[in-house]
């Protein structure tokens, strides 16, 4: 059954330690002086049928993929456009947020930028030590090639397999 | 970049959450459908916020639809399940591991997110255990 969703929901990924001191901030901003919060910020969890309860178009794989704020009128927005929505509904952010919303013949250059930033954000992310962000992208190769051999030079033996998360590495980062 | 609003229902249909072919056990159920059930079973140690689990499930999905009615493919998620997973000395994720009548069989950590590996992986220490028989 479809919950009651009077405000925006922000998920994060709980896992990421980027994601993580991110959303805590989004969840202080939010929060300002008074005790009403204009964004309900929550970990993604474990639970694919309660984050389906939230939205039953809400898939656990995709919310750990991209970030997703869930709209009161049961929409989703990712990535970029969740960003944008995320700054307009902050009181210390939205005096700027609205420049997102300005189109010239129907191009949104901040919002585009913002899009970029994103993407840049999402791509270095596991470069920070986040497991279940994923392997970095071909353009940050090098980086990680280099940062583990620097790992190795203190000890760290890193997995035969370059498809598995070890929970050690995953505890590290909390 | 994924960048959209969803107004509409999505069709998921490219990465099932709610696999029809791999199902989740519990700590509960672990005992009945894992260790007291007949036959090739393999167990598929996994968390939702581990990007190689989300990589492989597709193809573990494919996989399980190539090997049934042999065998039987389940999912524990170990962020759930942290004592199943400290029981088996899971390291991390993800982590097969082959039940044949009640007893670990073999192993395989962090398989290549492709159908052929990950096939020969769940195959290949059943095939093993029957030709030493």
């Amino acid at each position: 059954m479809m919950q009651k969703q009077p405000k925006p929901i922000l998920l994060f990924n709980d896992e990421c330690a980027v994601c993580r001191h991110i959303g805590h901030w989004v969840q202080r901003s939010a929060q300002g002086k008074s005790d009403e919060t204009s964004i309900i910020v929550q970990p993604i969890g474990d639970d694919p049928e309660k984050l389906r309860s939230l939205n039953p178009d809400l898939d656990i794989w995709d919310a750990y993929e991209t970030i997703h704020i869930l709209m009161p009128d049961r929409s989703m927005r990712l990535g970029g456009e969740a960003v944008a929505e995320v700054l307009r509904d902050l009181p210390n952010t939205k005096w700027f947020a609205g420049s997102f919303a300005i189109s010239i013949f129907g191009f949104r250059p901040f919002q585009v930028m913002l899009n970029v930033a994103y993407a840049i954000l999402a791509d270095v992310r596991p470069l920070f030590g986040c497991e279940s962000c994923g392997k970095p992208r071909v353009w940050l190769r090098p980086v990680e090639w280099l940062t583990k051999w620097a790992k190795t030079l203190f000890g760290e033996r890193p997995h035969p397999s370059a498809h598995f998360s070890s929970l050690s590495a995953a505890s590290r980062g909390r | 970049m994924i960048n959209e609003t969803l107004q509409h229902p999505r069709n998921t249909s490219v990465r099932p959450t709610s696999s029809e072919k791999i199902q989740t056990v519990t700590a509960i159920t672990f005992t009945r459908s894992v260790l007291e059930a007949e036959g090739p079973i393999v167990v598929e140690f996994m968390s939702y916020g581990c990007a190689h689990c989300r990589e492989i499930e597709p193809v573990l999905e494919q996989v399980a639809k190539m090997v049934e009615p042999r065998e039987k493919i389940f999912r524990v998620n170990i962020a759930v399940e942290q004592e199943l997973a400290a029981s088996y000395q899971i390291q991390g994720t993800p982590t097969l591991v082959m039940f044949l009548n009640h007893n670990e069989v073999g192993r395989v950590e962090g398989p290549s997110p492709a159908v052929s590996s990950v096939l020969t992986a769940v195959t290949q220490p059943f095939e093993s255990q029957s030709e030493t028989k």
